[in-house]
């Protein structure tokens, strides 16, 4: 029997927007034909690679990998008579060649393909004959193929040398196959026939060139599907990717022959090409096969992490590292102050030990050196995950938490039996993170370090638009469709159509978009483009590119083709920096206060010497008083509804209780419900339980629940008498309930031979299995606490300057408008954009005398806090009194950021063409600026009071005038200042509050009398400074409907506590943040909070009420609610939804029907329930998850606030 | 020079490709493949279901001794054979 065929140019779906299948499957079929080789050769990139050698490894067959790159156009026109003109879109728009890499060619192949990607624009690789020559290695081999580690060139029908041939110029074909020939040592003719018009007769002409002239000729079959039916897709992606629609003209192809086809398939088409020819026939198949053997390479030499030992591309940092890393961690010990600790030492020589033997030094060194420039910029920087639990990285400095003081183990970082690389990940501001990576790069140059990419695929939305893109719908009909999906995988749209809600009210699955819903579905998963990772970070040495290939991304910065999975596996180590917005916040804040009052803030130190220095202890009660009352809108990790419920529950008072109420919140935790035993026993309800007495040690902490993966790798080794690192690899197999069951077999005979009897195993078992793959590292947590804890700190310290940062940076979950409630409720006043006064951001306003510096260190020696937890009088209303936050530049629509610097460049200004001349705002923005208030002060006005007052000017007046501003400047912004033909510039500069309501002092050629124009109303200013601000500045929104809610007896959310657990009231405010997190019925459950001005109210959706609520509950933006209260804790309580309404409806029925016909409305019985459908995902511990949780629902903004109605132009204003 | 035709015919194929069809009542025998290619249809235009694929020979083929090429094109949604046009 004949040799299996090898394909040797196949494109998988990593060639973004052309290919369709994965890796995995390409090489699954290709081992069911029986086939030995396998190429993979994505365009323009290695993206796949990893994949595909794994894949092939998996499946037992030799992988070659190549690339297939667009030809640089050739400066020369086309010969003369020739067709001038390349067709844009379509096969015919670009040649493109197919490079191999010989069997040890790799790090030449990734050279070239980071040389293609610089040459070219970005993201569209080039190359040229002398490119592609210069790193295709030297002459040699047998067969006319090249050295060793060199690279092959295909040249098939779509090369250079392909169109010739097609175009019947044979001797300008034979030309460029010389200059091919002169060019790279290695160049072979690649035949393709897919049966398409004149694919056979280019190919024979192909075939007959290459024997004229000597060169090897191999068969292909361009393979770009799994299966021939898969051509729809490609010819969507087609389409998607040249932005076109549907049209022969456009599509690469016209058969649906370039699929992976079998042995035989293939010998076909050679006896097609051959003319039945039996030698030819026999002599194309065999040189095909000879060159796919002289490219197979061994999976090992990309897959660096499955030789033994790892074979680690380790960063170089000019000596040896070993007794460097001893020095520095023997100095940090001193420094520390751990010299004489007995603990410390012992903890540091096992860390040292596993760190030399894996050969690590040099990485713990790199990345120190990492951190401490990042902090030398002034950057906050701190640690986060499994990092932490390391002595190493504290006491080299690369993160501030003491693993030993919290009880963190290394092994969850860094152990012998784990087989990955450890992964250190640090924090840092998001707003620097980026000035971050330029400094490393800038420190260790980009041949030493790049950034991780990651693909973005195909989701329901992007599916759908590109899909519908194809088929020529209208623009806005596809922003409609797409929008109306929440944001679920794009496998699950024809079924979310049945099985939510919302979508099944929509009509969208009767609206005759089956095909299209159904292609999309198709391109679930496919890459869609490659985008930076957000924190990934290389480190590697010079060596680096020849691991892997590396292109630009968006910002310019070195990208490597590999995703964070690749990278591991190709042996390369990696310092994740994730820009964090909460750092951020905390940065801003700090800068506020000692702007605003003088005070400096150690926020990382918690006490200290220097008297004008304001230090954070831990242990702050007033802090905490404040999360007790679960005051914590704004606040890092325990702001959301669940959170506040919980932390009001568990009333943390010490930095521990924070790192158990992180770790609780958390799905592993929640799914097998440790929450209610770890609260009941907290709060003495309950003996704590332990499964056996000597588990005591490890559960203490958290009264026998086991919350953290530390307490898994505890009992795991008490229990079977083993080491940490051999818990942690039990632990690590938890994940997969087959792994659950291996890790059965080996703990429990391990656990009774170590004298545990069967009941106590038994019960430790239980507990194991049910905590799974879940629960959260301590480690992880610890780091999460810190900021956590010091956010609440500067929130009950210094609100005014916390509210300004988390405004500025938007760490959090919430809309601005929310955080400006909490902070009116705060007792922070907001002051309104004023063009004087108004900063590029958020600024603190202190309203009356400076307050003296509130350092106290003297509290600290206060004496040990009392046993029992006091719970003090909290009053949120005194937190920031006496200080205010002005409304910034930034927060106003469409304003770009030159004109900020220029805004604020240019303060102060003395009238609206002062600011119109100086400021040179666009004039939409100036015309926002005015109608939000930013001249009020300027020119003395006061909207809000009667409607109309001749004589007196108005906003609407100087809306006017700008129009006259703009006519009479000359047209377009201008690199100088604005000048005008009939402008002069006014010689009495005063400010005009002398004449508030006088002619402006400019020489207008227009006469505009102020008062011309009716003043806004009040909630027409509410409404512009919502569509303006996304903030209700100068009054909350719900206010205008106080009459209605009165009427309807609903209840405010301050009077909610009053309530009697059980009773149904009416509830309404501004929806401010909807949730469906995974819960542990398998329900999709809706969260919703909506804020009413005096605090938020938190709404449970449960399926049953769905059917009529979902629609209103994600498309309302004001709402009304019916539901029953539920008491949460003591100061806590949230709400079971029974029925909702959009609010601004009910308002519309009020004005025009009364109020009766809205009582009606509210009494309605829902009609018959409907829930949510899809099949549950169940856990073997009975978690069952929807599989709709955890996605953000589709949010709709709001337009107008109220329903316009004959007569009335709004709510009358109370 | 090469007429266009249209016309349904009758064929017999042996592994996927024609050997003998009738056309105006008469047999002809195929001698000879000279290409073979394969048009997908624009099946967004076209309705739900296969959209079909034609699939077109260029043959020699004659009823007797005299040979004449004729273009055959097989189409997989409708099942049938057309005659396309011939050259004699």
């Amino acid at each position: 029997m004949a040799p299996p065929f090898p394909h040797l140019h196949v494109c998988s779906a990593y060639s973004m927007r052309y290919g369709t299948a994965f890796p995995q499957a390409l090489a699954q079929r290709a081992a069911e034909h029986g086939m030995d080789i396998l190429a993979l050769t994505d365009r323009d990139g290695l993206y796949g690679a990893v994949k595909h050698v794994q894949a092939c490894a998996d499946a037992g067959i030799a992988p070659v990998v190549g690339v297939d790159l667009a030809l640089d156009a050739p400066p020369a026109g086309p010969a003369p008579g020739m067709r001038a003109e390349r067709p844009r879109t379509g096969p015919e728009a670009e040649d493109r060649v197919t490079v191999l890499a010989r069997g040890e060619g790799w790090s030449r192949l990734a050279r070239l393909v980071t040389a293609a990607h610089r040459a070219g624009e970005r993201g569209r690789p080039k190359v040229t004959r002398e490119l592609v020559g210069a790193w295709a290695g030297g002459p040699g081999g047998e067969h006319g193929f090249g050295a060793d580690d060199g690279l092959v060139v295909l040249l098939g029908p779509r090369s250079d040398v392909g169109r010739a041939v097609a175009a019947r110029r044979d001797e300008h074909a034979r030309t460029l196959l010389g200059l091919w020939r002169a060019a790279v040592p290695a160049v072979v003719i690649e035949l393709v026939d897919q049966y398409g018009f004149r694919d056979a007769t280019t190919a024979v002409r192909m075939l007959g060139l290459a024997e004229s002239m000597g060169v090897p000729a191999v068969l292909t079959n361009a393979v770009r599907y799994l299966d021939p039916a898969d051509h729809q897709v490609g010819d969507v992606l087609d389409a998607a990717r040249q932005l076109v629609p549907l049209h022969p003209r456009h599509l690469d192809r016209t058969t649906s022959h370039a699929y992976l086809k079998s042995t035989k398939e293939m010998w076909q088409v050679a006896a097609k090409v051959c003319g039945a020819d039996r030698t030819r026939v026999g002599r194309l198949l065999f040189t095909t096969r000879r060159l796919a053997e002289a490219c197979a390479m061994d999976p090992l030499r990309l897959l660096a992490l499955r030789n033994d030992p790892p074979d680690l591309h380790l960063p170089e940092i000019g000596r040896d590292p070993v007794p460097l890393l001893r020095h520095r961690v023997e100095d940090g010990l001193l420094r520390r102050g751990l010299g004489r600790d007995a603990d410390a030492r012992r903890r540091l020589g096992e860390e040292m030990t596993i760190i030399e033997r894996k050969r690590l030094s040099g990485y713990f060194i790199a990345v120190a050196g990492i951190t401490d420039m990042i902090r030398g910029m002034g950057v906050r920087c701190a640690i986060r995950g499994s990092g932490a639990g390391s002595l190493v990285n504290y006491l080299i400095g690369i993160g501030e938490v003491n693993p030993l003081d919290h009880g963190l183990l290394m092994e969850r970082f860094l152990s012998e039996g784990r087989v990955g690389l450890p992964d250190i990940d640090v924090d840092v501001e998001s707003a620097r993170r980026l000035d971050c990576y330029r400094a490393i790069f800038d420190r260790y140059g980009e041949d030493r370090v790049a950034c991780v990419s990651m693909m973005e695929t195909y989701r329901a939305r992007s599916a759908i638009r590109d899909v519908a893109g194809a088929m020529g719908l209208p623009p806005h009909e596809i922003d409609t469709i797409a929008k109306a999906f929440p944001h679920i995988r794009a496998r699950q749209i024809t079924a979310s159509l049945a099985d939510l809600p919302e979508l099944r009210g929509s009509r969208l699955g009767d609206a005759g978009l089956d095909r299209v819903f159904r292609l999309a579905e198709r391109l679930d998963g496919l890459p869609r483009h490659i985008a930076l990772h957000p924190c990934g970070v290389l480190v590697g040495n010079s060596g680096l590119l020849d691991r892997t290939p590396v292109e630009r991304s968006l910002l310019e910065f070195p990208m490597s083709q590999f995703d964070k999975e690749d990278v591991e596996e190709a042996g390369l180590l990696k310092l994740d920096v994730l820009g964090v917005r909460m750092q951020s916040a905390l940065a801003y804040a700090l800068g506020e206060v000692k702007r605003v009052d003088g005070v400096t803030v150690e926020l990382d130190a918690q006490r200290g010497e220097d008297p004008d220095v304001q230090y954070v202890p831990h242990d702050d009660q007033e802090t905490y008083d404040m999360i007790c009352a679960a005051r914590t809108i704004g606040c890092f990790q325990i702001e959301s509804p669940g959170q506040r419920e919980l932390v009001a529950k568990l009333e943390p008072r010490a930095m521990h209780d924070l790192i158990v109420d992180i770790s609780l919140f958390r799905p592993g935790p929640v799914n097998s419900d440790m929450i209610t035993p770890y609260l009941e026993a907290r709060q003495g309800w309950r003996q704590p339980h332990y499964p056996h007495e000597r588990l005591r040690e490890a559960l203490r902490e958290t009264h026998g629940v086991v919350v953290f993966h530390e307490q898994v790798l505890k009992i795991i080794s008490v229990m079977t008498g083993r080491d940490l690192s051999f818990a942690e690899l039990l632990r690590r197999t938890l994940g997969t309930p087959e792994g659950r069951e291996r890790v059965r077999k080996t703990f429990v005979p391990l656990a009774r031979a170590n004298g545990f009897d069967d009941a106590a195993v038994d019960r430790a078992w239980r507990v194991l299995d049910a905590f799974g793959g879940f629960g959260f590292c301590k480690a992880h947590a610890a780091a999460f606490a810190l900021p956590t804890y010091q956010s609440a700190w500067l929130k009950r310290h210094h609100a005014a300057a916390f509210f300004a940062g988390v405004l500025t940076h938007d760490p959090g979950m919430y809309p601005s408008r929310v955080i400006v409630d909490e902070a009116r409720q705060c007792g922070v006043k907001i002051l309104p954009l004023d063009v004087n006064k108004s900063g590029k951001d958020w600024r603190v306003e202190r309203l009356g005398p400076r307050v003296p510096v509130r350092v106290r260190p003297d509290r600290l020696a206060a004496g040990p806090r009392d046993a029992q937890p006091r719970r003090r009088e909290f009053r949120a209303e005194d937190l920031g009194k006496g200080y205010a936050l002005r409304v910034p530049f930034s927060a106003v629509k469409g304003v770009s950021e030159a004109e900020v610097e220029r805004m604020v460049a240019g303060q102060p200004y003395t009238s609206l063409a002062d600011f119109w001349d100086r400021a040179r705002p666009s004039r939409p923005v100036i015309e926002r600026i005015v109608q939000v208030g930013g001249l009020d002060a300027l020119h003395d006005l006061r909207p809000g009071g009667p409607r109309w007052k001749p004589g007196e000017l108005t906003r609407r007046d100087l809306i006017a005038r700008i129009g006259a501003l703009e006519r009479s400047s000359a047209s377009g912004v201008r690199a100088g200042p604005r000048a005008s033909k009939h402008y002069t510039r006014p010689l009495e500069t005063r400010p005009s509050e002398t004449q508030p309501s006088a002619q402006l002092p400019l020489g207008f050629t227009e006469h505009l009398p102020p008062g011309e124009l009716p003043e806004m109303t009040e909630a027409e200013m509410v409404e512009a400074e919502l569509e303006i601000l996304g903030i209700d500045v100068s009054r909350h929104v719900i206010s205008f409907h106080d009459e209605l809610l009165d009427l309807l007896g609903v209840v405010r959310a301050r009077d909610l506590l009053r309530r009697r657990n059980g009773s149904e009231v009416l509830v309404a405010g501004v929806k401010v943040a909807t949730q469906t997190p995974a819960v542990r019925s398998g329900q999709r459950v809706i969260f919703t909070t909506l804020d009413d001005s005096t605090g938020p109210i938190d709404l449970t959706f449960f399926e049953s009420v769905q059917g009529h609520c979902a629609a209103t509950v994600f498309g309302a933006w004001l709402m009304l609610a019916k539901g029953v209260v539920r008491r949460t804790g003591v100061r806590a309580v949230s709400l079971r939804a029974v029925d909702c309404w959009d609010l601004a409806d009910l308002d519309g029925l009020w004005r025009s029907q009364g109020i009766d016909a809205v009582r009606d409305l509210l009494s309605r019985t829902p009609g018959e329930p409907a829930g949510v459908g899809g099949r549950r995902i169940e856990y073997p511990n009975g978690f069952r998850l929807s599989p709709y949780s955890d996605i953000a629902p589709a949010v709709t903004p709001p337009r107008r606030l109220w329903h316009a109605s004959p007569g009335s132009s709004g709510p009358t204003a109370a | 020079m090469s007429r266009l035709y249209g016309d349904p015919i009758e064929v017999w194929t042996r592994d996927g490709e024609p050997i003998q069809f009738v056309w105006r009542d008469r047999l002809y025998l195929v001698r000879r493949v000279l290409d073979h290619w394969v048009v997908a249809r624009e099946w967004w235009k076209t309705s739900e279901g296969d959209p079909g694929e034609r699939r077109f020979w260029r043959v020699d083929a004659g009823p007797g001794r005299e040979v004449g090429s004729y273009e055959l094109r097989y189409d997989t949604a409708a099942n049938g054979w057309l005659l396309l046009r011939a050259w004699d």
